[in-house]
C-alpha cells in the first residue's frame, strides 16, 4: 500500500470505541490528505463510527487524532476542528418548517458565521452550489428525499471548511442527481481534505484518489484505487457455467457468468474492476492469501 | 449579549418543540383551574392536588425542550452546546414561569397551598426533567429524547407517590409534620438535578458513556 | 407470455391463507418482546417484584387479613399499567415517527390488525401482574397468623387495571399521533380521578375509577366488606374491551365482528357501572348491626386454659396467639387475678362499614377484654395492656380510666412477660418514647401514663423479671388500690424515689387531676 502523496492533513492513531460489548472501532490509524478519500466497507464495518469520531460528534475511547493541526482531545482544539469541519451525517434530520435558506442560514450561524449579509452571502453561494436555489424558499417538509440531502450538503458545505466529512451522501439519489453530487464533491475535493464513506464502488472509482476499507472495526485496506483495483488481478474470470470454486459469481447481462476468487487454471481471465478488488479484500482468506 | 447568540435568537426560538411546550401549559393551567370550577366551598387539598398536577404538566412539556430533529447536523458545529441548550432553556423560561404564575393565581386563595414549597416542586420536578434529557443526549444519539423523558418523568412521579418510604416522602400535604423535611428533600433533589444537568450539557472530550439502552436511544448508534 | 412460465416456483409458499390470524398472533409476540424491553415497563416491573417481596416479608405483615390483603393488589399495577399504556403508545406511533407508515400500511397485515396485535401485545404483561398478584396473596395466605377470604374479583382488579390501561395508550395511539397525548392525557386523566371521585367508594362515581381502595383502620369480616368487586371487574373488562375495540375500528377495522364486538363491550360495561352504582349499601345493613352490637351471635367461643375466646368465624384460628398473651401477663398477676377466668371478645365497629373509623367503647362486663381483628406488631402490646388493665381494675371501662399509681402494675404486668419489654413499651405508647408522661394504646380506649409512672414501669423492666413478681404477688391488694401513691408503689416494687419536686408533682398527678 503506497504512502500519501502529499502531507497529511488528518491522522489518526489508535481509535477504539466500543458500543456495549463489541468494538464498534478497533484500533484504527488512517491518515488523510488534501482530496476525496473513499472509505468503503459492508454494514457494520464501522465506517459511521469512524465518521462520526473525526466530525468530534462523539469522543473515542482511545486513541488521538488532529485534524488541519489540532487536536480534538482539548476543548480549545475542538473548537478549532469545529471551526473548519463540514459535517453531513447518515441520517441528518431537519427542522420541517424552516426552509431551505433558513435551515442552512441557521447553521451557518451555529459556524459561527455572525455577520448577517456576509452569512447570506454564503448561504446562497452553496445553495446555488448543490443546484437548490430554485426552491430555496420552500419548507423542508415540502422538498423530495433527494433535495433534502442536498440541503444537508449545503449545510455541511457552508463556511468553507477545510475537512469535510461525508456519510453515504449519495444514498437516495437518482443517477443525474448522483452524477451532480459527485461533481460537487470533486470540486469540494480541489484544496481540502473530503473523506466520504459510501456502498458504492463506482463513487469511489469515479471521485476518490485515495480508499480505505474497512471490515468489522479494524482498517483492511489503505491505498490509491488503482492499488485496490490490482488486488483483483488475475483473480477474475468469465465461464459459461456458475463455477462451484468461485468466492462470488454472478450472471452477467451477456448470459456468461463473472466469477472472483481462486480461478482454475484454464480460465478465461478478464480485467478487474474496483469493485471486484473491494470483494476480495472483505474475503478474508483470499486476502491473507494475497498478502503473503 | 453577544453577537452570535442575538444571531441566534430567531432560529432557536423557530426549533423549540413548541406543540410540546403548549400542550403541558395548556394542561397545566387546566388542571390548575379545577378547583375554580368545582362548586362547594375551596378544598385546600384539591389546591395542592392540582397545583402538584400543574407542576408535573408544566414539566412534562419541558421534558421535550431539547427535542431537536437536526442534532446530527447541530452538534459537530463550533457554538457550543451549554450555549445552545442554555438558550433553549432561557426561551423557554419566561413561558414556563408565566404559566406557574397563572396556575398559581388560578387556584382560589383559600384552597391554594404554600406558593413558595409548591414553586420549589415545581423547579425541581421540572429541572428533574430537563437534567433527564440533558443526559440522554450526553450518553446516546438520541435526537429526541422527549418521550422516554416523559415516560420516565411520568413513571418517577406516580412511583414515588405510591412507593417513598415514610422517611424518604416526598409528597406530603402542608398540615403534615414532615412538610419542613420534605421540602428540605425537595431542594436536594433540585440541587443534585441542577448539578447532573450542568454537568450533561458539557460536551465530554472522553469516551464516558452507558451502553446505549434500548428504548433510550431513539436511535440506536448507527455503525 | 413465457416470461410467466419462466418464473421459477419460490421455494417457500405463505404457509396460511391472507386474512389468517397466526401474522398478527406473530406481530403480537414481536411487539411484546419489544414492550417488555422498555425502561419505564423492565424497571418498574423489578422494582414490584422487590416491592412485594420487602412488602411481604416486613413484620407488620405476619397477620395477614386476606380480605384486605387482595384489595391492597392493585397499588403496584396501577404503575405497571401506566409503563405499559406509555410503551404501548410509543410503539404504536413507531412507525409513524420513523416514517415507515408509508411503506407499512401497504403491507398485507392491515393498520387495524396490526393495532389488533399491539392490543394483544399487553396481554403478556397483564398475565405478568396476574401471577405477581397470585404470587403475593398465596404468600401471605400461607403464612401461619393468615386469617379471611380473598376474592377473586378483588385479586383481578389488578391485572384488569393493566389491560385497561394498555388499551386506552393503544386507543391514545390511533386517536392523536403525537407521542406527546398520552403522557398529557393521562396526567390528566389520573388528576381528573382524583378531583371527581376520591378512591374511597363512597358513590358511584367512585367505582368508575380503575381502582376503589377503601381502606379502614381495622378489617372487618370479608362477609361485611359489601364491595362490588365482582361488578367492577366485569366493568373493567367491559371498559377494556370496549377502548381496544375501539381502536380498532378508529383504525379501520369495520367487519360485523368489530361491530359486534363493540356493541357487546359496551353493553359488558354498562352492566358493570349499573351492577357496582347499586352494589355498595350506604350505610348500616342487618349483617354489619348484628356484627357490631350482638357479635355473640356470630362469634364461635373456644376455651383454652381457664379462659373464654370468642371470634368472628374467621379468626378462631387466632385464639391460640391471644391466649398465649393472657397467659403470660396472668402469670404474673398476683391476688384471684392470677386464677381470674376472663373472656377475650372480638369486637369491631361495622356500622359504616370498611371506612368508619371510629373508636370501640370499652367493655363494662366484669372479666370481659377486647381484641380487635388486626394482630402481630404493636397490636400485641397493645392487647397485653388492655387485659393487664382488666385484671387490675376488674373491667375495661374501669380499666381505661385508670390514672394513679395502678398504672404501674398494669404496665409493668403487660410488659414484664415479654421477651424484648423496652421495644415493647415503646411501641404501646403513641409517641414511642420511654420517657415522660405518653398515651398507651389498647384495643378499645387509650390509657395515659405520667412521667413518674413511665420513670417506675421503666426501672422495673430492667430489673430481673422474677425479683420484681415476687413482690407483685405479695404486694397484689396493695398495688391494685386506687388509694395507692405512686411513690408508695415505687417503694413497694423496690425502685429508688424520684427527687423531692418530681415526687411532689406526681403527688398531684395521683389525683387524676390531669
Amino acid at each position: 500500500m503506497s504512502d500519501l502523496p502529499t502531507t497529511p492533513t488528518v491522522s489518526a492513531s489508535g481509535l477504539t470505541l466500543r458500543y456495549g460489548g463489541t468494538a464498534a472501532l478497533d484500533d484504527v490509524s488512517v491518515r488523510l490528505g488534501e482530496g476525496v478519500t473513499g472509505l468503503l466497507g459492508p454494514n457494520g464495518a464501522g465506517k459511521t463510527t469512524l465518521l462520526r469520531v473525526l466530525a468530534t460528534a462523539v469522543p473515542p475511547d482511545k486513541g488521538a487524532f488532529t485534524v488541519l493541526g489540532n487536536d480534538p482531545g482539548t476543548t480549545a482544539g475542538r473548537q478549532e476542528v469545529r471551526r473548519a469541519l463540514g459535517y453531513l451525517p447518515q441520517a441528518p434530520g431537519f427542522h420541517p418548517d424552516f426552509t431551505a435558506f433558513e435551515f442552512v442560514d441557521y447553521v451557518a450561524i451555529l459556524k459561527e458565521l455572525t455577520d448577517r449579509t456576509a452569512r447570506h452571502r454564503e448561504v446562497r453561494r452553496v445553495l446555488d452550489d448543490v443546484a437548490l436555489s430554485d426552491v430555496r424558499g420552500k419548507r423542508i417538509k415540502k422538498l423530495s428525499g433527494g433535495m433534502r440531502q442536498r440541503v444537508a450538503l449545503a449545510a455541511a458545505l457552508v463556511g468553507d471548511p477545510g475537512f469535510l466529512v461525508l456519510d453515504e451522501p449519495t444514498v437516495g439519489l437518482d443517477p443525474e442527481q448522483r452524477m451532480r453530487f459527485r461533481e460537487l464533491i470533486a470540486r469540494a475535493g480541489e484544496g481540502r481534505t473530503v473523506l466520504l464513506s459510501t456502498h458504492q464502488t463506482e463513487d469511489v472509482a469515479m471521485l476518490c484518489h485515495r480508499v480505505i476499507v474497512m471490515v468489522r472495526g479494524r482498517v483492511r485496506f489503505e491505498g490509491t484505487p488503482a492499488e485496490l483495483t490490482a488486488r483483483a488481478a488475475g483473480r477474475v474470470w468469465s465461464s459459461t457455467e456458475r463455477d462451484p470454486g468461485a468466492w462470488a459469481g454472478w450472471r452477467t447481462g451477456t448470459g456468461s457468468f463473472r466469477n472472483v476468487g481462486e480461478p482454475p487454471k484454464d480460465a478465461d481471465l478478464v480485467e478487474p474492476t474496483l469493485e471486484d478488488g473491494y470483494l476480495l479484500t472483505l474475503d478474508g482468506e483470499a486476502s491473507e492469501v494475497a498478502a503473503a | 449579549m453577544t453577537v452570535m447568540t442575538r444571531a441566534l435568537l430567531t432560529p432557536v426560538l423557530r426549533t423549540l418543540p413548541w406543540r410540546a411546550l403548549a400542550g403541558g401549559g395548556a394542561t397545566a393551567l387546566l388542571l390548575a383551574g379545577i378547583p375554580r370550577m368545582l362548586s362547594g366551598a375551596p378544598d385546600p387539598w384539591l389546591g395542592l392536588i392540582s397545583l402538584r398536577g400543574a407542576a408535573l404538566a408544566l414539566a412534562l412539556g419541558l421534558a421535550f425542550l431539547l427535542d431537536d430533529p437536526a442534532r446530527h447536523i447541530t452538534s459537530a458545529v463550533p457554538v457550543r452546546r451549554p450555549l445552545r441548550v442554555g438558550l433553549r432553556v432561557a426561551l423557554a423560561l419566561p413561558g414556563a414561569a408565566l404559566c406557574w404564575t397563572a396556575a398559581v393565581f388560578l387556584v382560589p386563595e383559600e384552597a391554594r397551598p404554600p406558593v413558595g414549597a409548591l414553586t420549589l416542586e415545581a423547579i425541581a420536578t421540572a429541572v428533574f426533567a430537563l437534567a433527564s434529557a440533558a443526559l440522554i443526549i450526553q450518553r446516546s444519539t438520541a435526537t429526541e429524547p422527549g418521550v422516554a423523558v416523559s415516560t420516565g418523568l411520568l413513571s418517577t412521579a406516580a412511583a414515588a407517590f405510591l412507593l417513598l418510604p415514610d422517611g424518604w416522602a416526598l409528597l406530603v400535604s402542608p398540615d403534615d409534620p414532615r412538610w419542613t423535611d420534605t421540602h428540605e428533600r425537595w431542594a436536594m433533589l433540585l440541587t443534585v438535578a441542577l448539578a447532573v444537568g450542568t454537568r450533561a450539557c458539557v460536551e465530554p472530550l472522553r469516551a464516558w458513556r452507558l451502553g446505549s439502552f434500548r428504548g433510550r436511544a431513539q436511535q440506536a448508534a448507527p455503525l | 407470455m413465457s416470461t410467466v412460465l419462466e418464473t421459477p416456483a419460490r421455494a417457500v409458499e405463505p404457509a396460511h391463507p391472507s386474512r389468517s390470524w397466526a401474522p398478527v398472533f406473530a406481530l403480537a409476540r414481536f411487539e411484546a418482546r419489544e414492550l417488555r424491553m422498555t425502561i419505564p415497563l423492565f424497571g418498574l416491573s423489578i422494582l414490584y417484584v422487590a416491592w412485594i417481596v420487602w412488602d411481604t416479608t416486613q413484620r407488620q405483615g405476619d397477620y395477614p387479613i386476606l380480605q384486605d390483603v387482595d384489595r391492597a393488589t392493585p397499588g403496584m399495577p396501577l404503575l405497571i399499567g401506566l409503563a405499559v399504556m406509555l410503551g404501548v403508545n410509543r410503539a404504536v406511533l413507531r412507525s409513524r415517527r420513523c416514517d415507515t407508515d408509508r411503506h407499512f400500511d401497504v403491507l398485507v397485515v392491515e393498520p387495524w390488525r396490526r393495532t389488533v396485535a399491539h392490543a394483544l401485545s399487553i396481554v403478556p404483561a397483564v398475565l405478568f401482574t396476574a401471577v405477581c398478584v397470585l404470587v403475593q396473596f398465596i404468600w401471605a395466605a400461607l403464612k401461619p397468623g393468615a386469617a379471611g377470604h380473598g376474592s377473586p374479583a378483588e385479586l383481578a382488579v389488578g391485572p384488569l387495571t393493566v389491560l385497561l390501561f394498555g388499551m386506552l395508550g393503544v386507543l391514545l395511539a390511533r386517536l392523536f399521533r403525537s407521542v406527546f397525548a398520552a403522557p398529557v392525557i393521562l396526567v390528566l386523566l389520573l388528576f381528573g380521578m382524583l378531583f371527581v371521585a376520591p378512591s374511597s367508594g363512597s358513590n358511584w362515581t367512585s367505582w368508575l375509577g380503575p381502582v376503589v381502595t377503601e381502606s379502614g383502620s381495622n378489617p372487618l369480616p370479608s362477609d361485611l366488606l359489601e364491595r362490588p368487586a365482582a361488578w367492577h371487574a366485569l366493568y373493567l373488562v367491559g371498559l377494556g374491551l370496549t377502548l381496544a375495540v375501539l381502536a380498532v375500528l378508529v383504525s379501520g377495522g369495520r367487519t360485523t365482528v368489530v361491530k359486534a364486538a363493540i356493541a357487546g363491550s359496551v353493553a359488558l360495561t354498562v352492566v358493570g357501572v349499573v351492577g357496582q352504582s347499586a352494589g355498595t349499601p350506604a350505610g348500616s345493613t342487618p349483617a354489619r348491626d348484628r356484627a357490631t352490637n350482638a357479635p355473640e351471635k356470630v362469634q364461635t367461643c373456644l376455651k383454652r386454659g381457664g379462659s373464654t375466646y370468642c371470634a368472628f368465624p374467621e379468626w378462631t384460628g387466632r385464639t391460640a396467639d391471644w391466649a398465649e398473651v393472657v397467659d403470660r401477663v396472668q402469670n404474673l398477676a398476683g391476688g384471684s387475678a392470677g386464677g381470674e377466668r376472663l373472656t377475650v371478645r372480638q369486637r369491631i365497629d361495622a356500622t359504616y362499614g370498611l371506612t368508619s373509623d371510629t373508636l370501640i367503647s370499652p367493655s363494662t362486663t366484669p372479666g370481659q377484654v377486647t381484641v380487635g381483628t388486626s394482630w402481630g406488631g404493636n397490636r400485641v402490646p397493645e392487647f397485653a395492656a388492655a387485659v393487664a388493665s382488666v385484671l387490675v381494675a376488674g373491667n375495661e371501662k374501669a380499666g381505661s380510666s385508670v390514672c394513679d399509681a395502678r398504672m404501674v402494675t398494669i404496665m409493668w404486668l403487660a410488659l414484664g412477660g415479654e421477651s424484648d419489654p423496652m421495644t415493647a413499651l415503646r411501641n404501646v405508647r403513641l409517641d414511642d418514647s420511654v420517657s415522660g408522661s405518653a398515651i398507651v394504646l389498647s384495643p378499645t380506649e387509650s390509657m395515659s401514663m405520667s412521667a413518674e409512672q413511665t420513670r417506675i414501669v421503666v426501672e422495673l423492666l430492667k430489673k430481673p423479671r422474677y425479683s420484681v413478681a415476687g413482690k407483685v404477688k405479695a404486694k397484689w391488694t396493695e398495688l391494685t388500690s386506687p388509694r395507692t401513691t405512686t411513690a408508695r408503689v415505687a417503694e413497694l416494687l423496690g425502685v429508688p424515689a424520684a427527687d423531692k419536686s418530681a415526687a411532689k408533682a406526681e403527688a398531684d398527678g395521683d389525683s387524676c387531676a390531669e
